[in-house]
């Protein structure tokens, strides 16, 4: 019965105070006030959860120098495997037709623009026979197979629904400096 | 002009019977040739199997002849073969319509005598597509063939060449490289730095597993994935050239304390052993190392050699440096009492070497030499 009644007196005691805090807001606030401040309150809290990403789409846009057509481009400093820049794709683009891996290897790379490492992904795209052109194979942080997350001799043409290796992109995930 | 036209018909078909000095008779005894086809001879000191891209040639390096041709698929990481049956053994990958289709992983038994397709086991589509030779471990008096799969967690499919069946698959995280010891075990290279000793019955089913302690750092100098067996266990090698030789006593991993090879950088710019296939052998019975070697810093870990290095595992001296004109694809070092270094040399031929003169004996064709095996 006690505990009964210290729940009740909680419930009132919540109800009164939340009467009191809306009355005195009512006396203070006309209601136009009200709607403008919730309205920035929600679209405050609306843009919070995107903070990150607009962080990584800003990371995104690099500076860029080099030839992505050739293995000394910067962003290749992990790279095993044929180009895609040269295959009909792009340093980030799979050529037409074929299917990019959702796996990929990871390795870290100094963009020699700004002096930033970055930490790329190098996903293959598959489900065509090998592109054959502007072979690349640099060992920057490569590891051997054992260790694959860092290995680049494996090729990556898992998930997807042809696993033939065609050739390869070089994706920016973000700034190792944040 | 009938008859003009008469006698030019005659003379027309009679031109080709009628004899001619020494020609003639020669052909009427020569009985026409037929078409034969050739079946293997029996094996020779110092043959090897020459592995490319499509396919695994056998020659004889005592003569430079080849002696036949197994086809392969493009995605076999090693052909391996069993004496005593006189099969080979090739983990394949194919996809219905060449690049595109179905794919269908397996394991192809190849006879001796004609290096043909016998039989096919079916085995799980995760085979790791890569060319290293201890992809493939033959266990139990060539009867489990070990093949590893990346999908892209580490595992094996244990296969029964013998009777042909697939045992079953047995999942390695984080373990790769299968090094057969023992009767039916195999090591494994993990990326913690230590070694997985896995032990089957002699169905093929796990048994037994054991872990050794962490005796390498695979962030600040990592064990290749590259090893050569030796007469008691394996050799195996960081990216700055520190050795262990590797054994098991039943459920016990013996691992050596690393020591580096002589004269090589054990840090920074210098001497280190490398390449992009296997790049080091041992001769079982004399003890002798032939490691590809180059000059570079950290990182140029699939550097192709440009002198191959002969080291003493018994009294830790580096006793022979040999230069290359160009650099080492491959190399392998035949178990014969008189051995050949066999070279594939980078976008050239491969070379045959005594083993212990270090002369070179002769040339081959190989064409897209990738790994070789003794046979």
């Amino acid at each position: 019965m006690n505990i009964e009644r210290i729940i009740d007196s909680g419930y009132y005691w919540i109800d009164a105070s939340a009467r009191r805090t809306s009355l005195a807001l009512a006396r203070k606030l006309s209601r136009r006030n009200f709607l403008s401040r919730l309205g920035m309150m929600l679209a405050g809290a609306a843009a919070l959860p995107l903070l990150p990403v607009s962080r990584s789409f800003a990371q995104s846009s690099v500076l860029e120098v080099g030839d992505p057509q050739t293995c000394e481009y910067w962003r290749y400093c992990a790279m095993s495997g044929s180009i895609c820049a040269c295959c009909g794709g792009s340093a980030t683009a799979c050529p037409p037709g074929t299917e990019p891996s959702p796996i990929s290897w990871v390795g870290t790379c100094n963009n020699p623009v700004d002096g930033r490492n970055y930490l790329m992904s190098y996903n293959d795209c598959c489900g065509k026979s090998g592109c054959g052109r502007c072979g690349c194979h640099r060992t920057e942080g490569d590891k051997p197979v054992y260790f694959n997350s860092t290995s680049s001799s494996v090729f990556w043409c898992f998930g997807v629904e042809n696993t033939s290796y065609h050739c390869t992109v070089s994706l920016v995930l973000g700034s190792t400096d944040q | 002009m009938r008859f003009i036209t008469k006698m030019a018909l005659v003379l027309m078909f009679a031109a080709p019977l009628v004899p001619r000095p020494g020609s003639a008779p020669a052909l009427a005894q020569i009985p026409p040739e037929q078409t034969s086809v050739a079946t293997m001879p029996d094996a020779g000191p110092n043959w090897f199997v020459s592995k490319s891209g499509s396919g695994a040639r056998v020659f004889n390096a005592e003569s430079g002849e080849m002696q036949g041709q197994l086809s392969l698929s493009d995605w076999t990481p090693a052909v391996t073969m069993w004496n005593p049956r006189k099969e080979f053994y090739a983990a394949e990958s194919y996809f219905a319509r060449g690049a595109h289709g179905e794919r269908t992983d397996m394991v192809t038994v190849y006879d001796y005598a004609n290096l043909a397709p016998i039989a096919e086991i079916i085995i799980p589509n995760h085979m790791a597509r890569i060319a290293i030779r201890a992809h493939l471990a033959l266990l139990n008096n060539g009867r489990h063939l070990v093949v590893h799969n990346i999908n892209p967690g580490h595992s094996v499919s244990i296969v029964d060449v013998q009777d042909r069946i697939f045992v079953y698959e047995i999942s390695t995280p984080g373990c790769a490289v299968n090094l057969a010891v023992a009767q039916n075990d195999f090591l494994q290279i993990c990326g913690d730095g230590t070694l997985q000793l896995i032990q089957l019955e002699l169905s093929g089913f796990e048994e037994n597993r054991v872990r050794s302690p962490v005796f390498f750092d695979v962030q600040a100098d990592a064990v290749f994935d590259r090893a050569a067996r030796t007469a008691s266990g394996w050799l195996l090698v960081t990216h700055s050239g520190v050795l262990f030789e590797v054994s098991t006593d039943d459920t016990e991993i013996n691992i050596s304390e690393g020591w580096n090879i002589p004269e090589a950088a054990e840090e920074g710019e210098g001497w280190r052993p490398g390449g992009r296939s296997e790049f080091l052998s041992v001769h079982h019975a004399s003890g002798l190392a032939y490691i590809a070697m180059h000059e570079g810093g950290i990182d140029t870990h699939h550097d192709r050699g440009t002198e191959i290095w002969v080291i003493d595992l018994a009294t830790k001296r580096l006793l022979h440096r040999l230069e290359m004109e160009k650099p080492v694809s491959t190399l392998i070092v035949t178990q014969e009492t008189n051995p050949k270094l066999i070279v594939g040399v980078f976008e050239g031929n491969t070379d045959v070497y005594d083993a212990f003169t270090f002369k070179l004996e002769r040339s081959i064709e190989a064409p897209g030499a990738q790994m070789f095996e003794d046979f």
